[in-house]
C-alpha cells in the first residue's frame, strides 16, 4: 500500500518537475544519468513523499537513496515492519 | 527571589552580591534594602507596578523587595523611548512606574527607586504564598505581551544549585529578559557574585573579563561571537572562563571550537528556553544541537520538547501561569496543539542530534541560498486565484531548508483547479533563484495570521 502510493507521488512529482516517466523503472538512477535529480529537486521529492507518507528515506534512511527502487524498498521496510 | 537572598544574606552577609559602575553590594546590604522596598511599597500601597532602571543592584532590590510582600514587577528596557514606554505601560494597566528618569511622562505615577529602598523595613518572616512578576516578551512589534510567572515556580529550575562563592557571573543580557532573570537567580542561589556594567554590550563584557575578575559568562552565540571579536580588535588576551553557556540561538559548531580555544578547560552548555515556557534543555557536551535524547517519545515520556514538520514544538516547564492579558492567550490556535506549542525554530535531527536550522519567521537558508520569504510570497499573493499566501522555511535534510508555502485559493477549487493554481504558482516564481522557489505547496483554507511568534528563544 505505502509502496503503491510513493510510486505515484514520484509519478506526480516527475510531472511536476517536466521529466518523462516513460522509461521508469526501479532501476532507474534518481542522480547523474538516471533522473537527474539535483539537491532542489531531490528536496522536492522528499516532502512529496513526506506529506503523504508520514515519513521519507532522504531524511530518515541511513544513506540516501540511489535508484527508484530504493525508495520503494524504504516503504516496504517501513510497512512491514 | 526574596528566598534565595535570604538564604546567601543569612550565610554569606559580606560577600559581594552584585557589581556594577555604581559600586559593590554585599548580599548582607541587598537584603536590608530589599525589605526597605518592601516596607516602601506596601506604605504606598503599590501592588503592582514597572520597573525602568539599568542598575542591576536596584533592580535585584526591586524585585526581591516586591517578591516579599507579593506586588508585582515588570520591567521595561532601561532606555526605552518616552512614548513608546508610556503606550506599553497603557496596554499593560501600569499605573505606577518606579524610575529615576525624569522623562517618562503618562497617566502613572511616578516613584523614585531610592525612595522606596529609604523606607521602614518590612519585617515579615517570608514572602506569601503568590510571588508575581510579570515578564515582556522581547523584540516585540505592535502589541507588547507579557507573561505571567510566579517566583516559587521559577526558583525550581535553581533547586539544585550548590554554593560556589568564588563564581562571578557577567550579566550579558538585559534584566528584564527571562535569560538575565536566570542569570540573576543562579547567582544568589549559588552566592557567587554577578558583575553587572551597563551598558550590556559586548565590549562591555570585555572590559568586565579584564577587570572585574568574571570566570562564568552567559550569552547568546552572537554576543559571544562579538565578544571574541573584539578582545582580538583590542589585541587583549582574555583571562580563563569557568563556565561559558550559550542560548538564545543555535550554537555553531565553529563557535563552540573558538570558545574551548579561547578558554582552555572552560565548560561550555547550551540552554534551550523561552519566556513562557521556562527553561526546557540543557546540554554540557559541548556540541552543536540537543541530544535528541531530550525530546518527548515513549522513552521519554515526561520531555517539554518534540518535533513536527521540521518545527521545535515545547510544552511547559518551570513556565507561565498566562499572559497579561487573557484575551491574547489561544489567540492562535495554530501555534497550540493541546499543551504543546510552536517554537518558531526549524530543527532537523541528524546522528541523534537536534540541530536548530534557523527561525520559521526569518529568512531561510536555502543550501546556503538566503531566501527572503516576502518577494515570494508577494509574487504568489498578486495571483488572481490565490486569496492569501504564507512562504516560511520547512526543514529538509538535503538542503538543510527548503521554500514552502501555504496557499488559500479564491472560492472553492476542485482538484483540476488547484493542478491548474500549482502551474500559476511555478510561473510566478519562475522569475527567481531557484532556490527561492517553493518546494512545497499546500492548499489550505485560511492562514492564521500570527505576527510576531508566541513562542521565543531567550535563554541563560
Amino acid at each position: 500500500m505505502a509502496v503503491e502510493k510513493a510510486r505515484a507521488v514520484i509519478a506526480e512529482f516527475l510531472a511536476r518537475a517536466g521529466k518523462s516517466s516513460d522509461d521508469l523503472s526501479d532501476e532507474t538512477p534518481l542522480f547523474g544519468e538516471g533522473l537527474a535529480l539535483d539537491s532542489l529537486e531531490a528536496a522536492e521529492l522528499s516532502v512529496m513523499l513526506e506529506d503523504v507518507l508520514g515519513t521519507d528515506p532522504f531524511s530518515s534512511a541511513e544513506q540516501l537513496p540511489q535508484t527508484v527502487g530504493d525508495i520503494l524498498a524504504f516503504y516496504e521496510v517501513s510497512s512491514s515492519a | 527571589m526574596i528566598l534565595l537572598l535570604e538564604r546567601a544574606a543569612a550565610e554569606a552577609p559580606d560577600h559581594p552580591a552584585v557589581v556594577t559602575g555604581e559600586g559593590t553590594t554585599t548580599y548582607g546590604e541587598l537584603r536590608t534594602a530589599a525589605r526597605r522596598v518592601a516596607g516602601g511599597l506596601v506604605a504606598q500601597g503599590v501592588t503592582r507596578f514597572a520597573m525602568v532602571e539599568p542598575d542591576a543592584t536596584r533592580i535585584v532590590q526591586l524585585l526581591a523587595g516586591a517578591a516579599l510582600v507579593g506586588s508585582e514587577p515588570c520591567q521595561y528596557q532601561a532606555d526605552m523611548a518616552p512614548a513608546e514606554f508610556a503606550a506599553q505601560a497603557e496596554s499593560l494597566g501600569h499605573d505606577v512606574v518606579v524610575t529615576r528618569r525624569t522623562d517618562l511622562e503618562g497617566p502613572f505615577r511616578v516613584i523614585d527607586p531610592d525612595e522606596l529602598a529609604g523606607a521602614e523595613p518590612d519585617t515579615r518572616p517570608g514572602p506569601g504564598e503568590a510571588q508575581p512578576l510579570l515578564i515582556r516578551t522581547t523584540g516585540t512589534t505592535g502589541v507588547p505581551k507579557a507573561a505571567r510567572h510566579d517566583w516559587s515556580i521559577l526558583g525550581r529550575t535553581v533547586a539544585t544549585v550548590s554554593p560556589r562563592p568564588q563564581q562571578r557571573w557577567l550579566l550579558a543580557y538585559g534584566p528584564h529578559q527571562f535569560a538575565g532573570l536566570q542569570v540573576i537567580q543562579h547567582v544568589l542561589a549559588s552566592r557567587a557574585t554577578l558583575v553587572a556594567p551597563f551598558p550590556r554590550q559586548p565590549r562591555d563584557g570585555v572590559d568586565a573579563l579584564l577587570t572585574e575578575g568574571v570566570t562564568c559568562v552567559s550569552a547568546t552565540p552572537t554576543y559571544w561571537r562579538f565578544l571574541l571579536a573584539e578582545a582580538r580588535s583590542r589585541g587583549v588576551a582574555l583571562p580563563a572562563l569557568e563556565q561559558a553557556t550559550l542560548g538564545g540561538e543555535a550554537s555553531p559548531a565553529d563557535l563552540l571550537e573558538e570558545l574551548r580555544a579561547t578558554f582552555p578547560g572552560v565548560r561550555v552548555s547550551q540552554v534551550y528556553a523561552s519566556t513562557e515556557f521556562g527553561s526546557v534543555a540543557s546540554v554540557r557536551d559541548g556540541r552543536p544541537g540537543l541530544d535528541a535524547a531530550v525530546l518527548h517519545g515513549e522513552a521519554n515520556p515526561t520531555s517539554h520538547l518534540r518535533v513536527h514538520d521540521g518545527e521545535l514544538w515545547v510544552r511547559a516547564g518551570a513556565g507561565m501561569l498566562g499572559y497579561a492579558d487573557a484575551s491574547t492567550e489561544a489567540a492562535d490556535p495554530a501555534d497550540a496543539d493541546g499543551e504543546w506549542r510552536r517554537t518558531g525554530d526549524l530543527v532537523e535531527v541528524v546522528d541523534g542530534r537536534v540541530l536548530f536550522r534557523g527561525r520559521t519567521s526569518e529568512v531561510i537558508n536555502v543550501g546556503g541560498v538566503k531566501v527572503h520569504p516576502l518577494p515570494v510570497e508577494e509574487r504568489i499573493s498578486a495571483l488572481d486565484s490565490v486569496a492569501a499566501a504564507r512562504v516560511f522555511g520547512r526543514a529538509n535534510r538535503l538542503t538543510g531548508a527548503i521554500v514552502a508555502v501555504e496557499v488559500v485559493p479564491l472560492g472553492g477549487a476542485d482538484d483540476a483547479d488547484l493542478d491548474r493554481l500549482r502551474e500559476q504558482i511555478r510561473d510566478a516564481v519562475a522569475d527567481l533563484p531557484r532556490a527561492w522557489q517553493p518546494r512545497s505547496v499546500a492548499f489550505v483554507d485560511s492562514i492564521q495570521t500570527r505576527g510576531d511568534k508566541t513562542v521565543r528563544r531567550v535563554e541563560a
